[in-house]
């Protein structure tokens, strides 16, 4: 009997093994379209008619999930009749018709005001599989339009890539539109830009606080270029470092609790870690090259930073615990502004070369180096998105800075921040 | 006298340690052995066949003047040495202009068949008395378009066979197509019905590279379609572990649950899905 069930195991592994051998095998090695088709439809009033609200969300949805570079948009035009229904849950919709348009994600939606507040219905279809992949009910005041339809499309983000997108988040920069270079705060996409400071003096590289709506950044206010922080909400300021000399290039570490920053007390600029209050907590740098630029790693051991060390300004890591310094780059003129990305894979930096700076990115193991912008005008001060898809730079073109946003890879660079003045040292905050 | 002896001697081999005498003989058979091996065995060597002599001149390579410098030397001489020289050398390298010489009285009457109709004919007009100036004058103009239709039909020849040709020769840009496939070369033996499935599959496969945080991916799954061409069972062989890949392809599949043409029959494909292509 062990024998007879033995020979039959043995039968039927050898039949798998023989069917296994006769199936035909396929490679596919790339997808046939790189873009999902999407679909938006104009959010329908549950209500009151406002076709502005409908408008506004409908132009936040459509910039920002372009710029995501995911989709390619379904023409308008070319809707059928389902695009005017409300359709809020997968019974509702007729995937036929999108399926006829191409479209292979719909995002359908309704608003209404009850009670001065703001209601609005989000939803994004699967068209092949006819299922809701997501939907949000978001309550706000009518004036947060926009940012109901940024988190929205944070959400699409999310639910087709596992990761929230950016669209939420805001960007702090300097401009100097009053004739001051005072530090300003927008919407990803440009919108409602607000002015923070008002210190008639010169502001410079700002950073966002992982832990807070807060912000760091050098200030001339003083006469000397000390390190300030201000709570955005409330408007608190302090000055954090105003020691003699240079207190400048503040970058908060992960945790928040430390600033690694370039000061010059010693006559050197060097790299030091000090706490929120202002105290030194370590000494990094010691060497008679100008050290600046300081950029942390997202685990918070190593620093990536700018020195002349060596002649001509580089990219260097300084390893936080042992401080052993690593050069990172080695060709160009001028290497300056290094940003490591919050996901840990590439460093950010701009490059002199040809007269003029570009972004490029290269691993931080020093490999793989790629040369993110091309074209006219001087690309400096990249800095990334919290979820390391995109990047924030200032363009100087035409007689005129101003900021740009553009896809980890280079493609999709666009124009957020408004003419009518030199707009430079971006700095995207964390999810908001 | 006897005894002594005797007893001497045993009283020797007594004091022998035992096996010494058989360790001497060994010795000394080794001792004899040794010399004649040596002498024998070693150093024999048969007698060779005595090897043919070769008389072998050798000469230098021809030189315009190889006794040039030498004041001994009389030009004559370098005369007689340079004629002595040259058959040897040029043996090996005339060959080639030999087979070259041959053909050429080849093609030289190739061309003349072509002609010879028009030249045999020419004795015959012989007996020019016999016939008439006009009769000649007909019969140069037959023999010309006869050359012209003669030439004509050449080209013609010559130019249906640069069409079957060039109507053979099947530019493919993929070097070692499979035959079937749009690439392929030579004759069809049949549909390449793996090609239909793939290009069926990746075009209904859509994904964007700004969904995955990583570019190195790779699923596994295992289709059967049967002779209708419709997916009767599909199943995941391996995960990539990644969501927004591991959906798209599951959208792609349920996007090719018909291929819209008969399979020859059931067929079971093991589809890899990986994004190597993009990794650049």
């Amino acid at each position: 009997m062990i024998i007879f069930k033995r020979v039959l195991l043995l039968v039927l592994a050898l039949l798998i093994t023989v069917s296994s051998a006769l199936a035909v095998k396929i490679e596919i090695s790339a997808p046939g379209e790189q873009q999902i088709p999407l679909a938006i439809t104009s959010f329908v009033p549950m209500g009151q008619i406002q076709p502005e609200i409908a408008t506004e969300i409908n132009a936040v949805l459509d910039a920002d999930l372009s710029l995501s570079g995911l989709f390619s948009m379904v023409d308008r035009a070319s809707y059928l009749s389902d695009a005017e229904t409300l359709g809020l849950n997968s019974v509702q919709v007729d995937f036929t018709q999108w399926k006829l348009l191409g479209a292979e994600a719909v995002v359908k939606g309704g608003y209404r005001i009850e009670d001065g507040k703001l209601i609005i219905e989000a939803r994004l279809f699967d068209v092949i599989s006819r299922r809701m992949l997501t939907g949000r009910r978001y309550i706000g005041k009518p004036e947060e339009v926009r940012r109901i339809a940024h988190t929205f499309a944070d959400q699409v983000m999310h639910s087709l890539t596992g990761e929230k997108g950016p669209f939420s988040s805001r960007i702090a920069y300097v401009s100097n539109r009053t004739g001051k270079k005072e530090l300003y705060l927008m919407e990803v996409d440009g919108h409602a830009p607000i002015r923070l400071t008002n210190h008639r003096s010169i502001v410079l590289n700002p950073d966002f606080s992982p832990v807070g709506k807060e912000l760091i950044f050098t200030s001339y206010k003083n006469r000397n270029p000390d390190l300030h922080r201000k709570e955005i909400y409330t408007g608190r300021e302090a000055r954090v470092s105003h020691r003699t000399g240079l207190n400048i290039g503040g970058r908060f570490s992960p945790n928040g609790r430390e600033i690694a920053v370039t000061l010059s007390k010693d006559k050197n600029s060097e790299l030091y870690l000090i706490g929120t209050d202002g105290t030194i907590h370590r000494r990094l740098t010691n060497h008679w090259g100008i050290d600046v630029d300081p950029s942390w790693s997202p685990a918070a051991d190593k620093i990536a930073f700018v020195s002349d060390r060596r002649g001509n300004p580089h990219v260097y890591i300084v390893d936080v615990d042992s401080l052993e310094v690593n050069r990172l780059t080695f060709d160009g003129k001028y290497n300056a502004t290094p940003a490591w990305s919050p996901d840990g894979e590439r460093i950010a930096f701009s490059r002199l070369e040809d007269k003029r700076f570009d972004i490029y990115t290269i691993n931080p193991d020093g490999t793989d180096e790629r040369r993110l912008t091309f074209g006219p005008g001087n690309k400096e001060h990249p800095r990334w998105s919290p979820d390391s898809r995109f990047l924030v730079y200032s363009l100087d073109r035409d007689g005129e800075k101003s900021i740009y946003v553009m896809r980890a890879d280079g493609t999709g660079n666009r124009r957020i921040s408004a003419p009518g003045g030199d707009d430079s040292h971006p700095a995207w905050s964390g999810r908001w | 006298m006897k005894l002594p002896k005797k007893q001497s001697w045993r009283q020797l081999h007594s004091r022998l340690e035992p096996g010494f005498k058989r360790m001497l003989w060994l010795s000394v058979a080794i001792h004899f052995l040794f010399p004649i091996l040596y002498t024998g065995l070693l150093h024999f060597t048969p007698e060779k066949a005595k090897p043919p002599v070769y008389r072998v001149n050798l000469v230098n390579k021809p030189v315009k003047n190889p006794q040039a410098g030498r004041p001994e030397a009389s030009p004559k001489q370098e005369t007689k040495t340079v004629k002595k020289a040259k058959p040897k050398p040029v043996v090996r390298p005339t060959p080639k202009p030999k087979p070259v010489v041959k053909p050429k009285p080849k093609p030289s009457p190739k061309p003349e068949p072509k002609s010879k109709p028009v030249v045999k004919p020419t004795p015959k007009p012989k007996p020019e008395p016999t016939i008439s100036k006009a009769d000649e004058q007909s019969f140069d103009q037959k023999m010309a378009e006869l050359r012209r239709q003669q030439e004509r039909e050449d080209r013609l020849a010559a130019l249906r066979a640069e069409l079957e040709r060039e109507r053979r020769k099947v530019v493919s840009p993929v070097e070692d197509a499979p035959v079937g496939e749009i690439t392929g070369k030579g004759d069809q033996e049949g549909i390449a019905y793996a090609s239909y499935v793939k290009e069926f599959i990746t075009e209904r496969w859509r994904l964007s590279k700004y969904q995955l945080p990583s570019l190195n991916l790779e699923a596994e799954w295992k289709l059967i379609y049967n002779a209708q061409g419709k997916l009767i069972h599909k199943k995941v062989i391996s995960k990539s572990g990644n969501k927004a890949f591991d959906d798209s392809l599951l959208t792609a599949i349920m996007k090719s649950q018909n291929l819209g043409r008969e399979l020859e029959e059931q067929t079971e494909f093991e589809v890899t899905f990986n994004l190597r292509e993009m990794q650049n």
